[in-house]
């Protein structure tokens, strides 16, 4: 394989990647179809920020968000059945439980271990040393501003953990298990080591709890980007929106079978900080995962970071056998 | 030799009729692709198969199976395909939810070991709050119409009010669950979505092999 080359490195020559926006396929079908998956995405966006923008003091709850976000997700799914992006990439029974596994998991000892040991923690000492009044000057900026930074900071953050993970061999060993997904489905997100997930959400989101509405604005940002970078379904997104946000086609990039497609488009949200950094790559790909497209088992996913760090450690530091060499 | 009685968590037996004249080498041979799939190995006899998995693709169409026998019996009105087939998936489905079960009991111990914050810090936090509550909200969002943000003195009435009104009525159990920390809620939560999961998948993978054989069979 030839590959393509986007700035100094060649992408695509191990594993088909479509590089350029000129490349790759359209939604076909009627025009209501073709309408509606290229307005949704921007729609959506529009919809939530005016709910959280306007919705009353009593309604303006992570609650809400909370059924907001299950009520999306499900949607997406639905999404998915209707208008796969690629067959290859359905949903089936097995995946969608082993996905929801990891979103259980997630969502529950992941969440504990946070509350005691990770962000939420670290942000409980960080504000009872805080001097509110020197950030006053925050709260004083406008709602929608106040949201874009503290969604552009954490992604930020974000951004520099993930680049970390894929320079770093300790970091890498904890987000190895996720790029052995070989398809992307709305929950694939949370497919991964406990550990990295643990990670990933170190960041200074709970930080924000204070400024309610312009947290959940931010939030939405989140769910109304985010969600996209692991799903089966095929938009037509606006340039502008490409050029800002992270999309499934980028994310795609990063999962594909390709070692330099899976350096780029590191972020989360902003994909515009890629493009600052000059990890971005514009594209898509179909085949993704690592080994050739090996799945790797949940019992394999939970104990990798610790079977392959031993295995690492002694390489590096083990007693070394001597190598018998033939005699002349 | 597991007992039969529980087995049928995670084996699925059923049988398919061949059309008349249909050789057990034809139907075999029909079968075939299903076993050339990555990871999959596969023995046959005259009249019967027996396959093993393992690291299944996603989109290998009998990935939740890791180990079946499939065999062709002749009789009176024709020969039979009758398949037996283990998923260790379905079994670790079926678990699941004892395990989120397990992790909500775990979170309601790890709770009650959590102390109620101090009075001191409450009324660190309630200053700190009052001191943001003071900035003026932007221009361009009063022009906007955001609602203003709801004062200290406000938010604390009315949480006052509902403690009040979860005192006297069935809330209470409610209020002394926020005390002890965090929720198992969500544990609870996945252990019913296993628990629906598992018999959604029970009945539609037993629905689905069905499919798959009866449909190679015919040549589809």
């Amino acid at each position: 394989m030839d590959g393509v080359r986007v700035g100094n490195r060649i992408i695509g020559a191990d594993s088909p990647v479509t590089v350029g926006w000129e490349n790759i396929p359209k939604v076909e079908g009627g025009p209501f179809k073709r309408a509606f998956f290229t307005w949704f995405q921007p729609t959506m966006l529009l919809a939530l920020v005016a709910f959280w923008y306007y919705a009353p003091n009593d309604i303006a709850k992570a609650s809400t968000a909370i059924w907001i976000g299950i009520g999306v997700k499900l949607f997406m799914m639905a999404l998915e059945v209707m208008s796969p992006r690629h067959t290859s990439w359905n949903i089936t029974w097995k995946e969608l439980v082993t996905d929801l596994f990891y979103v259980g998991i997630s969502y529950t000892l992941v969440r504990l271990a946070g509350k005691y040991f990770g962000d939420d923690a670290m942000i409980e000492l960080i504000r009872n040393a805080f001097d509110w009044s020197t950030f006053a000057w925050f709260v004083a900026l406008p709602l929608l501003l106040q949201a874009f930074l503290i969604s552009f900071i954490f992604d930020f953050g974000q951004y520099w953990m993930h680049r970390g993970m894929h320079n770093w061999h300790p970091l890498w060993l904890t987000h190895a298990p996720h790029h052995y997904i070989t398809q992307l489905n709305v929950h694939k997100g949370a497919v991964g080591n406990p550990v990295e997930l643990f990670l990933i959400g170190l960041g200074i989101g709970g930080f924000f709890d204070f400024l309610p509405r312009a947290a959940l604005l931010a939030g939405s940002l989140g769910l109304a980007v985010g969600i996209y970078q692991h799903i089966n379904v095929r938009f037509n997104s606006p340039s502008w929106w490409r050029f800002l946000f992270n999309t499934t086609e980028h994310h795609s990039v990063h999962h594909s079978q390709d070692y330099e497609g899976s350096r780029s488009n590191y972020s989360g949200t902003w994909i515009i900080i890629d493009r600052m950094f000059g990890t971005c790559v514009d594209g898509e790909a179909e085949l993704l995962g690592m080994e050739g497209g090996r799945r790797m088992s949940v019992g394999e996913t939970m104990v990798y970071p610790f079977t392959e760090g031993w295995r690492s450690f002694k390489e590096r530091f083990g007693r070394r056998e001597p190598v018998a060499v033939p005699a002349e | 030799m597991t007992p039969r009685f529980i087995d049928w968590i995670w084996h699925i037996r059923g049988n398919v009729a061949l059309a008349p004249g249909q050789s057990s080498e034809e139907a075999f041979e029909r079968l075939s692709p299903l076993f050339q799939e990555i990871n999959t190995s596969h023995e046959r006899t005259d009249d019967t198969l027996t396959f093993r998995k393992k690291k299944q693709a996603p989109q290998d169409k009998m990935s939740i199976f890791d180990w079946g026998i499939l065999a062709i019996e002749p009789g009176v009105d024709g020969s039979t395909l009758r398949y037996h087939l283990t998923s260790r998936a379905l079994l670790a489905c079926f678990l699941a939810p004892f395990l989120f079960l397990a992790i909500g009991a775990a979170t309601v111990g790890i709770g009650t070991l959590e102390k109620p914050p101090t009075a001191e810090a409450k009324k660190e936090a309630e200053a700190a709050e009052k001191k943001l509550a003071a900035v003026p909200m932007n221009p361009i969002d009063k022009f906007l119409g955001a609602p203003e943000p709801e004062k200290p003195d406000e938010k604390k009435k009315k949480e006052e009010a509902e403690k009040a009104k979860a005192a006297n009525g069935k809330d209470k159990k409610k209020e002394e669950e926020e005390k002890k920390g965090p929720s198992p809620t969500p544990a609870y939560v996945f252990a019913g979505i296993f628990a629906t999961l598992y018999v959604g998948g029970r009945i539609l993978e037993d629905w689905l092999i069905k499919r798959l054989f009866r449909k190679r069979l015919a040549g589809a």
